[in-house]
């Protein structure tokens, strides 16, 4: 009996079996997927870093430099183990020309710097994490630029700005540990030494890398204390080893905890799936186990037979995930490999993501042994007795017909029906919750990161052009004469010029460390604010959301600054979000030091009429030193690879929203179908025609997947912004604030998801054709 | 084309295919002419083919050769929804449980198929239904559950049901087969009263008492109609029910019972 229980079990259910299945082995395979990513992105992060030997410390610097200066720093910092000055030639992404190309990319953000290779340190490595090595005429190129231009293996690319002009063969791609992922805005080629001082006569402008190595990597805070407090050369921004690590694993890591995201709304949908099962099957064979007790068979043996089904299942389906992911991971780390290289694996690779897989199991199976805790409420007697489960008892009151004055009739029919079984469109309304919510969050935030708006997370207020200068030698002269010219062009609707210094400011270690303040009018275009507000005296300081959890200060905390060298105390009068230059900034209202200046940026807004694109052309040409952008361009530059990411990630996750609606849909209509077999015989006898009874499962679904897009939606821009902020936290900006395509987000969605959740239905209930009215009857 | 015959068989043949080129022949060649008013009965051992023959004349099911006109159409050329609509609107259905569905009070069990019919307003049809569960003394039970009935009052409800949309024809499979005598007799008392209207009733029932209180039986063997009896009107007043039904016996005993 008991083996005829299970056999019986799964021919009735092979479809939802099948599915269930599917559930679980999708969800332990993205579980050991996401696991495996973040093993594999820690020890090709460790790999890359010991083979290139990264730097511990790097001062960037525009400006003279004096190396005697470092020198003595050097011999009397006994934390220092090695140091070396690298020069780096930066040439204006206008002066570049990439394979036959005619034309340079003006608009490009990046700078593009042109270095030797190295040779204790801080070395750049090719595909292969070898040492790179170039002869003369010959140049490795960044793997952004691989990616982003399509750069081949003997592509030529072309140095030119009128007045010289060299071409290059490309013949390797440079892994760079400092500068690999897209959102740092700086890339490094490398050339032969002898290019390399032609290339520096003739065009570009040098800046120069300090690096250090440290003898004992705890020290790094100690150290850059004591650095920022000595005379050595400061003009320009730091960066240190932990923060190198942190942008090197961004893209992944979100890649991976995104994918972990999934595949708990599937291990979600997976348990649901499974209440749902056991809780049909049990009702069909109610009897059964009324029969069984009746005859003394133990609760315990019952339940253990349901359980050994689910078991082995369930640990079918978790191996079989497990296998799986090891064939697709490739597919997941292939970024990861061509970024950041692979390392040798070892045991860890194997381990974490199989035992994260073993606890999708044990998590399915203890849901199951949860639900079949309801065996032990049937008694034999209710059982034989009753012949149906008091559980899915239908409510025929809460809706009575005779009062419906208005709605046709199939369509109240439908809508009693879902009210009165509430609990059972559970399954299906969860899985619509989340199959909107998967679809809506994606699509949301990819919206918001390509909405103008998204500047402001970037700690700048919304502006048409924006112009950036470095600063160098004659750069407050030309600053000077831009602000000029800006003031007295008649296109412009209005501007704003800001400075950006640095000063250094207490932390919170009691140690002196360095701030880049930017200075200026912050109200022309305005910044929304996280907290607090705009800085509007000279003593107050607005800072970036990662700057102020560094220095752990909130709005109205008081902060050191030493400006113009003496100490000031300054109000921290609000707190913004800033996903640039790694997330530290702050803001006031300053006087200016030209010795500390590190950039110059002019905002600019043209009046309405004003054709943009000319505007910029204009400025460009004026302004041969300065870097002039279209805000929009600057947006999807830096944010291009994240916006390609997002746009993945959310074709992807439509495509999954609509495979699980349609299977869950099925599945559903097809339990349901064969529990409502008599009563659908019943409604042909009298009458119905089947496009009448179609009409009642279309309109329980839709009314199920309206509740639920609406719920969904809710979540999304709720939870959903909570999840998202949350990532995005990790760049500067903690609090994501959706920017809804209302077209896209509330119509066309929940349009394609009624679309398709329709035509399942449609095509699902016509297999009520097959019902065989006067079997059921005769019964 | 109003003629008195509301519904006519001819060469009506049944065949189930069971299994791979196994075929049943359950109905072999029907051929029954029912009047309008008329009241007859379907007699014969289970398993003769009865419900079968129900079955294939109101539609449900699809026969394999032969005609059936009912009300002058040939319900063999109609689509499915059409013969949903001739159900609908036509013929009504009496099982031998109620066949009710679970998840409507026992009211708007009743008044669904009016409602779905939509030629009359839902006040008129809720009038209606309130009027027939009145005669049926079933009133006390409108807002109850199925499951909250007795087996005859469910019997009620079901004619309740069939009546409701003021069918040409009432179908009833064994209608009583589940009661005891007393329900029964109540039962049949209510056809009657209907059929006193002019509704032409069908019925398939193992009951001689049953079927002597209707017009003309006819008696199945095997998938054919092997004779018939006709026993004329029953009047209650001026007929003994007793003599008829020894009439009917002895018949049945004369046919092979
Ligand atoms: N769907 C079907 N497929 C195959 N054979 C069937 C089917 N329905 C009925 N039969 C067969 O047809 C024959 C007649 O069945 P039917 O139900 O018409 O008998 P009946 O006269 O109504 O019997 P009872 O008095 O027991 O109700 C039976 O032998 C039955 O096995
Ligand atoms: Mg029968």
């Amino acid at each position: 009996m008991l083996f005829k229980i299970l056999k019986k079990d799964f021919q009735r259910n092979k479809a939802i079996i099948i599915a269930l299945f599917i559930f679980i082995m999708v969800s332990s395979l993205l579980v050991s997927s996401g696991s495996r990513v973040i093993i594999e992105l820690f020890g090709s992060i460790d790999n890359l870093f010991e083979k290139a030997n990264a730097p511990h410390f790097v001062q960037m610097h525009s400006g003279e430099i004096d190396e005697s200066v470092i020198d003595t720093f050097v011999s009397r910092n006994n934390l220092v183990k090695d140091q070396q000055t690298v020069e780096m030639l930066v040439i204006d992404g206008a002066d570049i020309f990439f394979g036959n190309s005619q034309t340079a990319d003006k608009n490009s953000v990046m700078d593009n710097g042109f270095v030797k290779q190295n040779h204790s340190f801080d070395v750049l490595l090719n595909l292969k994490n070898q040492v790179i090595q170039v002869s003369k005429g010959e140049i490795a190129v960044p793997i952004y630029y691989m990616q982003q231009k399509n750069v081949k293996i003997s592509d030529p690319i072309r140095i030119s700005n009128g007045s010289f002009d060299k071409v290059f063969t490309v013949t390797d791609f440079v892994r760079d540990v400092q500068m690999n992922p897209s959102i740092i805005s700086s890339k490094r080629f490398v050339v032969n030494e002898a290019d390399f001082d032609t290339l520096h006569q003739n065009i570009g402008k040098v800046e120069y890398m300090i690096e250090f190595q440290l003898t004992d990597l705890n020290k790094i805070s100690k150290f850059t204390n004591d650095y920022q407090s000595s005379n050595l050369p400061q003009r320009g921004p730091t960066v240190d080893y932990s923060l190198f690590k942190t942008l090197n694993a961004l893209t992944d890591g979100i890649v991976a905890v995104v994918i972990i995201l999934v595949s708990i709304l599937l291990i979600i949908i997976a348990l649901l799936c499974l209440r749902f099962t056991i809780l049909t099957t049990m009702e069909e064979d109610y009897k059964e186990i009324g029969v069984m007790k009746a005859i003394g068979i133990m609760q315990k043996d019952i339940k253990k037979i349901y359980l050994i089904k689910y078991i082995v299942m369930s640990a079918l389906a978790c191996m079989s995930g497990y296998l799986l992911s090891l064939g697709v991971s490739k597919l997941f780390t292939a970024n990861i490999s061509l970024y950041i290289g692979t390392a040798s694996k070892n045991m860890r690779h194997f381990l974490i993501p199989f035992l994260s897989t073993v606890l999708v199991f044990v998590i399915v199976i203890f849901f199951c042994i949860i639900v079949l805790r309801r065996f032990e409420k049937i008694t034999a007697v209710e059982a034989l007795r009753s012949g149906a489960m008091g559980t899915t008892k239908v409510n025929t009151r809460l809706l009575a017909l005779r009062k419906n004055r208005l709605l046709d009739t199939n369509v109240f029919l439908g809508i009693k029906d879902v009210l009165g079984r509430l609990k059972m469109y559970l399954l299906l309304f969860t899985s619509f919750v989340i199959c909107s919510f998967i679809i809506i969050v994606p699509i949301n935030f990819l919206n918001t990161l390509q909405s103008p708006t998204f500047i402001s997370y970037m700690g700048v207020g919304q502006s048409d052009i924006r112009i950036d200068l470095q600063q160098s030698n004659n750069a407050t002269q030309a600053f000077t004469n831009m602000v000029e010219y800006i003031e007295k062009d008649r296109d412009i609707e209005k501007f704003s010029p800001h400075i950006t210094c640095k000063y250094s400011v207490l932390n919170s270690d009691g140690g002196w460390e360095n701030i880049n303040v930017e200075t200026g009018d912050f109200s022309i275009f305005p910044l929304e604010y996280l907290k607090g507000t705009v800085p509007k005296v000279g003593n107050e300081i607005a800072l970036s959301q990662l700057k102020a959890d560094g220095l752990g200060k909130v709005v109205g905390d008081t902060l050191l600054l030493v400006v113009n060298e003496e100490e000031q105390e300054m109000l921290v009068s609000g707190i913004y979000q800033d996903v640039t230059n790694g997330g530290k900034t702050a803001k006031a209202m300053l006087p200016y030091n030209s010795e500390t200046t590190l950039w110059y940026t002019i905002n600019v807004n043209t009046k309405q009429d004003v054709n943009i694109s000319n505007k910029i052309a204009e400025y460009t040409k004026h302004f041969p030193s300065a870097k002039v952008t279209y805000l929009e361009d600057y947006l999807t530059q830096t944010l291009g690879t994240t916006i390609k990411q997002v746009q993945l990630v959310t074709i992807v996750a439509i495509v999954i929203a609509i495979l699980i609606s349609i299977l869950i849909t099925s599945l559903f209509l097809k339990m349901l179908i064969a529990k409502d077999t008599s009563q659908i015989a019943i409604m042909r006898s009298i009458g119905f025609t089947l496009r009448k009874i179609q009409v009642q499962y279309i309109v329980r679904t839709l009314l199920v997947l309206g509740i639920g897009i609406i719920v969904g939606t809710i979540f999304s821009n709720t939870i959903g912004q909570g999840l998202v902020s949350i990532l995005m936290s990790f760049m500067g900006a903690s609090k994501i604030q959706f920017v809804v395509n209302p077209i896209v987000s509330y119509l066309l969605c929940p349009f394609t998801l009624i679309l398709i959740v329709t035509i399942t239905t449609l095509m699902c209930t016509t297999s009520i054709k097959k019902i065989d009215i006067t079997k059921m009857l005769t019964e | 084309m109003m003629n008195n015959i509301i519904l006519e068989t001819s060469g009506l043949k049944k065949v189930y295919n069971v299994g791979k080129g196994n075929a049943q022949t359950v109905l072999k060649s029907i051929n029954v002419q029912i009047k309008r008013g008329e009241f007859v009965t379907v007699m014969g051992a289970s398993g003769c083919g009865k419900s079968t023959f129900l079955y294939n004349i109101s539609g449900m099911d699809k026969m394999t050769a032969g005609s059936v006109v009912f009300d002058g159409q040939d319900i063999s050329t109609l689509s499915e929804r059409e013969l949903s609509n001739l159900r609908l609107t036509k013929m009504g259905f009496i099982f031998q449980q109620g066949h009710l569905l679970k998840n409507l009070c026992i009211f708007d069990n009743i008044i669904l198929s009016a409602y779905l019919e939509k030629s009359n307003s839902r006040k008129e049809i809720n009038k209606r239904a309130i009027e027939l569960m009145k005669k049926t003394g079933i009133s006390e039970l409108a807002d109850k559950d199925i499951t909250q009935a007795s087996g005859g009052q469910l019997q009620r409800v079901g004619i309740c049901r069939s009546l409701i949309n003021q069918p040409k024809i009432i179908f009833g499979d064994e209608p009583t087969g589940a009661l005891n005598s007393k329900a029964t007799n109540e039962i049949m008392e209510l056809l009657e009263n209907i059929n006193e209207i002019g509704t032409t009733i069908l019925l398939v029932t193992h009951d001689v008492k049953v079927a002597a209180k209707s017009e003309r039986i006819l008696f199945m063997i095997d998938g054919n109609i092997v004779g018939e009896k006709h026993l004329g009107k029953y009047v209650k007043e001026n007929q003994d029910i007793r003599k008829r039904e020894e009439q009917l016996s002895s018949w049945l005993i004369d046919m092979g019972i």
